[in-house]
């Protein structure tokens, strides 16, 4: 009898160790996966932006460089249309995430203040704005009446303050700055100016990278308000310049831009075929930056998500 | 007695005053560090909903937002008799649909498949990588695809070539637009949206797993009996914000994604819209077709949100 028993627990054993191991493959096979699907594409561009054009042409780009030349990437120096938005772009991205930083954390610290009059007020103004607005119409005619089309100020401001942002900002502040602090600060006499300023700052430097990259990725790669508010070619940031060389079938189109991009471009054939192996380097050259920026700040992106999650 | 009443509430509200004007006068700062962050939404968002009054007149830019004439109802009855009506709404919702029922449970499993890497180095590289086509912009990953579906030099007719296969363009194809979209989104946003599941999953009570393990569970078993209910509140929180988005449109992707053989499918709302509103200047008619979209959207929300709280007890206000 008791042999009997140990005899079917260690049947039951072996019987669990081998589901436990079919699972362990499933999964190890599951990740390999998926790790190909995500990395491949990327992979694809980049060996394809160092390869001879014609083999691109060809097909014959697949595993790996083929044929290695650089004239992608001197023809994409030479685009000057292309470096200038670049500049626009590392502009208003700097400029809007400064802005936004500052006045995000303000409300946020506002918004946080237990005791503060007015706080539902306050939040449905803000949180209303998720869920109903003007629409892209309505707010073209406004900005236009504004007087900010075509204003290089509307690219920065538009979109700079999110009430999601904000909101993670506000439960930052509420549950990462011990309250003690605030009530010692204010019976010492401190103005909010002072303990915003001397206190919560400082103590927020998490939170300020958070915001630094979701504030920053959406600005960069926001091509849609250069679309719809610009006119001056030359005030385009980098993705709207990106949109008309990509997005698009015609393949004559960027082959004129490649043409007047470089000149000592024998002929119209030659300027396409380079044209097809600039758009991998465009690509390299466009997202590089982000990814290698999102290497170093992995940690505060994923903590955007989890403070968002926590309700304040 | 009542009047001991009166004097009492007088002098309470007295306190009030006294109490109200204290309280400004130590915390006036809180309202001018408020100020910025209002001045913002009222000039970008508040304002711009003044401006859907255009919906109910005929916009001429000489008359401006406040003089032009009223029309009443003219522009809904336009669009609502358009023979695009139903096709705009029809596209809107099934790319909205299919896009949510294809890639809805991708985060899930992948987050309960990550649970389950317990080599620590591992997880934080699959974690690090899953999230790297988060910072690809809309236009790289559109122009990723015209590169990668190209009829003549793609990846994809050339492995229909291997095959022996005649290449397609599949970017000009009304019928591949919604795959291609839905498996470009998935790609660029599951390893994203795992974030919120793999938090969830990090903050199960371990002595679950340790108990089970006692009792000779097998790892399906602890998936099935102990992460997915764990997962089951954020499933229902996330799914009721998607719900509340199935008439919305990523008209920024789907602009981007337009070509002229595809426009039978990849025309949706927001798309036709931008090209009809700013594209031929037809501002009070789109304006219409805008609110119609954001009243219903507006609806929906708030009714998924009853629903969800009434029945999970999960609400996102």
């Amino acid at each position: 009898m008791a042999k009997d028993t140990s005899m079917s627990v260690r049947q039951g054993k072996r019987k669990l160790s081998r589901s436990n191991r079919i699972f362990k493959i499933v999964n190890t096979v599951f990740w390999i996966a998926i790790m190909f699907i995500i990395l491949y594409p990327l992979y694809l561009v980049i060996i394809a932006s160092v390869s001879d054009p014609d083999a691109i042409i060809r097909g014959e780009v697949v595993w790996h460089p083929v044929g290695f030349s650089m004239r992608g990437y001197e023809a994409v120096f030479k685009y000057n249309e292309l470096i200038r938005s670049y500049g626009n772009s590392l502009f208003y991205t700097f400029s809007s995430v400064v802005l936004s930083i500052v006045v995000t954390l303000l409300g946020a610290y506002v918004l946080s203040r237990p005791k503060f009059k007015g706080k539902a007020v306050f939040n449905l103004f803000f949180v209303f704005t998720m869920f109903f607005g003007g629409g892209l119409i309505p707010t073209f005619l406004t900005m236009r009446d504004l007087g900010l089309y075509n204003s290089p100020l509307l690219v920065i401001l538009m979109g700079s303050v999110s009430v999601w942002n904000l909101m993670v900002a506000r439960t930052f502040i509420q549950t990462s700055i011990p309250h003690e602090l605030y009530e010692a600060s204010m019976i010492d006499g401190a103005s909010h100016f002072a303990y915003f300023g001397r206190v919560v700052l400082p103590l927020s430097k998490t939170i300020i990278a958070v915001l630094a990259v979701y504030y920053g990725v959406a600005k960069w790669n926001d091509y849609f308000t250069g679309l719809v508010y610009l006119r001056d070619r030359s005030l385009f940031p980098l993705q709207t310049v990106l949109r008309e060389i990509l997005a698009t079938l015609q393949v004559d189109k960027t082959g004129d831009y490649m043409m007047n991009m470089a000149d000592d471009m024998v002929s119209m054939a030659e300027a396409m075929k380079v044209a097809q192996v600039a758009k991998y380097c465009i690509i390299v050259v466009a997202t590089g930056p982000v990814v290698i920026l999102y290497a170093f700040m992995q940690k505060y992106f994923e903590k955007g998500v989890m403070i968002g999650s926590l309700k304040g | 007695m009542k009047g001991a009443k009166q004097s009492l509430m007088k002098k309470a509200s007295g306190q009030n005053k006294q109490s109200l004007k204290s309280y400004l006068k130590n915390n006036w700062q809180l309202y001018v560090m408020i100020l910025p962050a209002v001045v913002y939404f009222f000039v970008f968002n508040y304002l711009p909903m003044y401006g859907i009054q255009i919906a109910f007149k005929d916009y001429k830019a000489v008359l401006g937002i406040n003089g032009s004439p009223w029309v009443g109802l003219k522009h809904f009855k336009a669009f609502f008799n358009a023979y695009y009506f139903v096709r705009l709404l029809a596209n809107t919702l099934i790319l909205n649909l299919e896009n949510l029922i294809w890639g809805f449970p991708i985060p899930i499993i992948m987050a309960i498949m990550l649970n389950q890497v317990k080599n620590d180095r591992v997880k934080r590289g699959i974690q690090t990588t899953i999230y790297v086509p988060y910072f690809i912009s809309t236009v790289v990953l559109a122009g990723m695809l015209y590169i990668f579906l190209s009829p003549t030099s793609g990846i994809f007719n050339t492995l229909r070539g291997w095959m022996g296969l005649k290449a397609v363009d599949y970017m000009s194809s009304a019928a591949a637009f919604r795959p291609i979209y839905i498996i470009s989104s998935i790609w660029q946003g599951a390893g994203y949206s795992t974030i919120l599941f793999i938090a969830a999953l990090a903050g199960v009570d371990q002595s679950l797993y340790e108990a089970a393990e006692i009792d000779g569970a097998s790892i399906w078993q602890k998936i099935r009996y102990i992460d997915i209910p764990s997962l089951l509140p954020t499933i229902m929180m996330v799914l009721v914000l998607d719900c509340g988005k199935l008439l919305g449109s990523n008209t920024e992707k789907a602009l981007v994604m337009q070509t002229a053989g595809n426009i039978p499918t990849s025309d949706i709302i927001g798309v036709y819209v931008y090209n009809v509103g700013l594209g031929s200047g037809q501002f009070s008619y789109t304006a219409a077709i805008g609110l119609f979209i954001n009243i219903i959207n507006f609806i929906l929300i708030m009714t998924v949100n009853r629903i969800s709280k009434k029945a999970t007890d999960v609400g996102l206000f």
